[in-house]
């Protein structure tokens, strides 16, 4: 047997082995830690900063929106929305309790926002309540820490200040959808990422480069519940890593005037149209509104679906643009090329009478004019003062369609203005070429007929309308029409800045044949007789053409049915075109109200309220001396009136 | 030892603190309080002698087994598992305690049966016994960390008590056998997961990994010498989940770096040194393999704890002596060194 002694010296054998496997042990362990800490610490070490930091885009404040008169059309209102991430969620009871307090909400109603969301990956966050009050942000920032999975988003609403005012304009921006990603990608040459903001429509679209400035980042340490934390306390650990400041986008001054668009708008009132309105010696365009309307700024955030379905469910498609990218006949204002060009062509001249007894037989057809009985003879000026279709149908029958087309081509329309705005539609001057290549058949001597009068084949836009217009009153100056006069950086400084451009000028070889046709112009708004006599404003001198757009055409028993009493979508649009003042001429605008039935009636009110806005604020002492002028013709009208006891005043048609 | 236990309570003052910047001033308190207490009981035990402590071994091991017991049929689940038992105010893991009553029971069961004999498989039967029951009862808590703890303190207890070498091959093979049997019917599915974690950490970098590479992460990011004292961002953002406890050794490790590491590795392993110097140098057997036993604990525990936070081993909850949060871990270490201490006194006393 072994003494106690004895038995312990036995063992230490065993004993000095263990210290050996302890220390082989602790061995490995600190292999491992230098392999760690010093083969892979500096990995490692930026993983942990990684970790830490969350690298969070700073949106670029987007570019102002300027009007001509340097008022304030477009702006960024800091918004916030209170967010939730289900996956940081600790107590979810407790937290949507407190959460629900500051809200002044219930719980249920939070559940019930989760539950909507609830197949959505429990990263993404929620958004719990849009728009929330300074109080709010403020009480769930302070208690940020009691708060896991609560947060604020931070979001700069594009604010549009007149709303629906000019919207179509204007324009919108929204998110960069997953189908426009790769389109805009390749576009733009931009590695644009979803959720990005965009213009999508009118001037935010237009100059989506120049207002978008350039996104910055910063970082910020983070737990790893994603909770911000509000202090990064070991700075040199963040040698290296620096945030970037956003680049502000740039502002825009545009050459449209406010007053001018809430006037045009307030005009447009309960109708369906547009109206544009240009500077005769710019192009530059002064007012372009279009109705019905939306609200972009709804656009920003994400549409809710209500309003979405308000909009897609008007059946006047509140999107659609009535002044660039629609088109329609121009109706009678486009007897004013019709005009031009049979003077030019030699066909007429301003003694040229043509009996109008109401209709006119071409063939198997037979033509007629909008007043029964006709107007008798009738020379340039009163045909177009009265609108008489059977003066420019017999005129045109002698000509080639080629050569009317010519003028009305040379004038702007049926191809772009080039207009600096998405989506411009051509329109449309037939030729007999054209026809050919549309439908492989020669022309017919009857369709000249309608195009002369404006109607049939014939497309124009408003802002087509307007320009020509334009030209007519500026002797023939094509100008490229422009909505945006300069562009300064987040400074200040100017960038760039847009001045008229001059297209073309229309080859006019007979001095007569613009002042007979303005002539006729001035008679049609400012003569007793005219057809937009009853609507000429006051202080405008306006010149300009009333036309009826036939959106079908009516069989012969129906020619003379009052346009009022037949079905909404078959009642004939109302154009008018117009500049003034006459004898200085400055501006002129284009208006078409669908299915207004009148020019007279629908459309020359909007265009005389447009350009009433501009004489008074642009030129106060003109439009004084306009105000005298038409005392004038008011008087020599009541006059006129006396002497001749049964006059029946024309209705005002075409 | 006083000055190893003293720098113990600088390293415990150090982690802890670490914690105390994201509201955990309560852990951290209660920890100081558990600390005074071990200590206390510490001093108390130092001065029982030995031989009263053998006398009293298989009831120290009937007593824990007992506690193991009562968990088994009334205790409280905390993280997955049924570990505690809550006694009014005091809760307790005894499955803690359960490493003592083994060390003790073994201890006194090798010195009264052939203590000086080699041991061979025949003579296994009895001390498995004593070894298995209560692993089985905390492995089926399920607490497979202790339950492989108390095997491994075994393991090391029988290796001591000279286990015959030709056994000891034997035994490794079983093991390894058994191991793989173990492997496909014996663990349960979060028990697995730990392993595929362990094989690759990156595969599930979010989920089941997530600790495993967090941990390296911040072990890693520590470098020579380290983010500072209180600098962990790893623990401070809450990174690292039970910061306080099991992952202690990795806080460290980032706020000190590699130089910090190896301070404290060299601490622990002359404290275990000076255990088995003093296993060789007492007068009587007991002594010498109830100090192995202790030794045993803390050596399974520091190692297993520093390899799994590493990524040597797969992560498993087993704190690190003297660092990580936790009463009763912190009570058996406090036992285990009064115990050391009254041994290390009486053989003092009796030169």
């Amino acid at each position: 047997m072994f003494g106690e002694e004895e038995l312990v010296k036995i063992h230490k054998e065993r004993a000095t082995l263990i210290s050996y496997i302890i220390t082989a042990a602790f061995g490995m362990v600190l292999a491992r830690l230098w392999y760690l800490q010093v083969y892979k610490g500096e990995t490692l070490h930026n993983y942990s900063i990684q970790n830490r930091l969350r690298k969070e885009v700073v949106w670029a404040p987007r570019g102002l929106i300027y009007s001509r008169d340097d008022q304030l059309l477009v702006d960024n209102i800091p918004r916030f929305d209170a967010i939730l991430t289900p996956q940081f969620l600790l107590d979810k009871e407790e937290t949507l309790a407190k959460l629900a307090k500051i809200l002044s909400t219930d719980v249920a109603g939070i559940e019930a926002i989760m539950k909507k969301n609830s197949n959505q990956a429990r990263y993404r966050p929620i958004i719990i309540k849009k728009n929330i009050t300074f109080e709010e942000l403020a009480q769930i920032e302070t208690q940020n820490a009691d708060l896991p999975g609560i947060s604020v988003d931070t979001f700069i609403s594009r604010e549009y200040r007149d709303k629906d005012i000019g919207a179509h304009l204007l324009g919108y921006i929204s998110e960069i959808s997953q189908v426009q990603l790769p389109k805009l990608r390749e576009r733009d040459k931009t590695e644009y990422r979803l959720g990005d903001f965009i213009g999508q429509f009118g001037i935010e679209e237009q100059l989506d480069k120049y207002l978008r400035g350039e996104n910055g980042h910063e970082f910020v340490e983070v737990d790893a519940r994603g909770r911000r934390k509000r202090y990064i306390n070991t700075d040199n650990l963040f040698k290296g890593i620096e945030d970037e400041k956003p680049l502000s986008g740039m502002n825009v001054k545009l050459t449209i005037d406010r007053d001018m668009q809430i006037a045009a708008y307030k005009a447009l009132e309960g109708k369906v149209g547009g109206v544009i309105a240009v500077d005769i010696n710019s192009g530059e365009v002064l007012s372009m509104v279009s109705r019905p309307s939306f609200d972009p700024s709804q656009f920003s955030r994400g549409l809710t679906p209500e309003y979405w379905r308000s909009l897609v469910g008007n059946t006047h498609h509140p999107l659609r643009d009535r002044n660039i990218q629609e088109h329609f006949s121009p109706g009678s204002t486009f007897k004013a090329f019709s005009a031009i060009a049979a003077f030019e062509e030699g066909q007429i001249d301003e003694h040229t009478e043509i009996n109008c007894n109401g209709t006119f037989r071409l063939g198997r057809r037979v033509y007629h004019c909008w007043k029964k009985g006709g107007h008798g003879a009738v020379n340039l000026v009163r045909a177009l003062r009265e609108s008489c279709n059977i003066y420019f149908q017999k005129t045109a029958n002698k000509m080639d369609i080629d050569d009317i087309a010519k003028y009305a081509k040379a004038f702007g329309l049926g191809s772009r203005t080039g207009i600096s705005l998405p989506r411009e539609v051509s329109g449309l001057i037939p030729t007999k070429e054209w026809k050919k290549k549309r439908f492989g058949q020669e022309w017919q001597a009857g369709e000249t007929l309608s195009i002369s009068i404006g109607q049939s084949y014939v497309l124009t836009s408003t802002i087509q309308m307007a320009i020509s217009f334009a030209a007519i009153a500026n002797g023939g100056k094509i100008y490229r029409p422009y909505v945006v006069k300069d562009i300064f950086d987040s400074e200040g400084e100017l960038v760039k800045t847009f001045t008229p451009e001059l297209l073309s000028q229309v080859d006019i070889k007979n001095p007569k044949t613009l002042k007979f046709v303005r002539e006729g112009l001035f008679q049609v708004v400012n003569n007793p007789k005219g057809t937009a006599f009853y609507r000429r404003g006051q202080g405008i001198m306006m010149a300009g053409k009333t036309g009826t757009s036939q959106v079908k055409s009516a069989s012969a028993d129906k020619i003379y049915q009052r346009c009022e009493n037949m079905d909404y979508d078959s009642r004939h649009h109302g154009v008018f075109v117009g500049f003034a003042p006459y004898d200085n001429p400055k501006i002129a605008a284009a208006v078409i109200v669908e299915h207004g039935c009148h020019g007279s009636s629908a459309a020359t009110p909007v265009a005389e309220a447009v350009i009433t806005e501009y004489m008074k604020k642009y030129q106060p002492e003109m439009y004084l001396k306009n105000l005298e002028k038409d005392k004038e013709i008011r008087e020599s009208w009541i006059k006129s009136i006396r002497a001749a006891k049964p006059a029946t005043p024309a209705t005002a048609d075409e | 030892m006083s000055a190893i236990f003293l720098v113990g309570v600088l390293n415990l003052y150090s982690s802890t603190h670490a914690d105390t910047h994201d509201g955990l001033d309560a852990l951290y308190k209660s920890q100081i309080v558990w600390f005074l207490l071990s200590v206390t009981v510490a001093i108390a035990i130092s001065f029982i002698n030995p031989k009263t402590i053998e006398r009293f071994a298989y009831f120290g091991y009937i007593g824990t087994l007992f506690l193991v017991l009562l968990v088994l049929l009334m205790g409280k689940v905390g993280m997955g598992a049924q570990r505690w038992l809550v006694i009014g105010p005091i809760r307790m893991q005894p499955s803690e305690f359960m490493k003592l009553g083994l060390v003790l029971a073994l201890a006194r069961y090798f010195t009264k049966v052939y203590p000086e004999k080699q041991l061979g498989f025949k003579d296994l039967i009895i001390p498995g016994l004593i070894m298995g029951i209560p692993t089985v009862m905390v492995v089926v808590q399920p607490d497979l960390g202790t339950g492989l703890l108390l095997l491994f303190i075994f393991c090391m207890m029988i290796f001591y008590k000279r286990l015959k070498w030709k056994t000891i091959m034997t035994l490794g093979v079983i093991g390894l056998v058994s191991g793989v049997l173990m492997y496909n019917f014996g663990l349960r599915e979060y028990q697995k997961k730990r392993i595929h974690t362990f094989i690759d950490p990156y595969e599930d970098a979010k989920g089941s990994g997530y600790n495993a590479i967090q941990s390296e992460i911040a072990i890693g990011s520590g470098r020579l010498f380290g983010k500072g004292f209180k600098n962990s961002s790893q623990a401070s953002l809450n990174y690292l989940p039970e910061n306080h406890t099991d992952f202690v050794f990795a806080i460290f490790n980032e706020e000190h770096g590699f130089f910090g590491s190896v301070f404290l590795i060299i601490l622990y392993l002359v404290f275990f040194m000076r255990l088995i110097w003093l296993a060789s140098s007492v007068q009587r057997f007991f002594d010498s393999v109830l100090i192995i036993g202790i030794m045993s604990i803390f050596f399974w525990h520091s190692f297993i704890n520093m390899a799994m936070v590493s990524g040597l081993l797969p992560i498993v909850g087993i704190p690190l002596p003297l660092m990580s949060y936790g009463g009763s871990s912190m009570l058996t270490f406090g036992v285990g060194v009064g115990i050391a201490t009254s041994v290390s006194n009486s053989r003092n006393f009796f030169n």
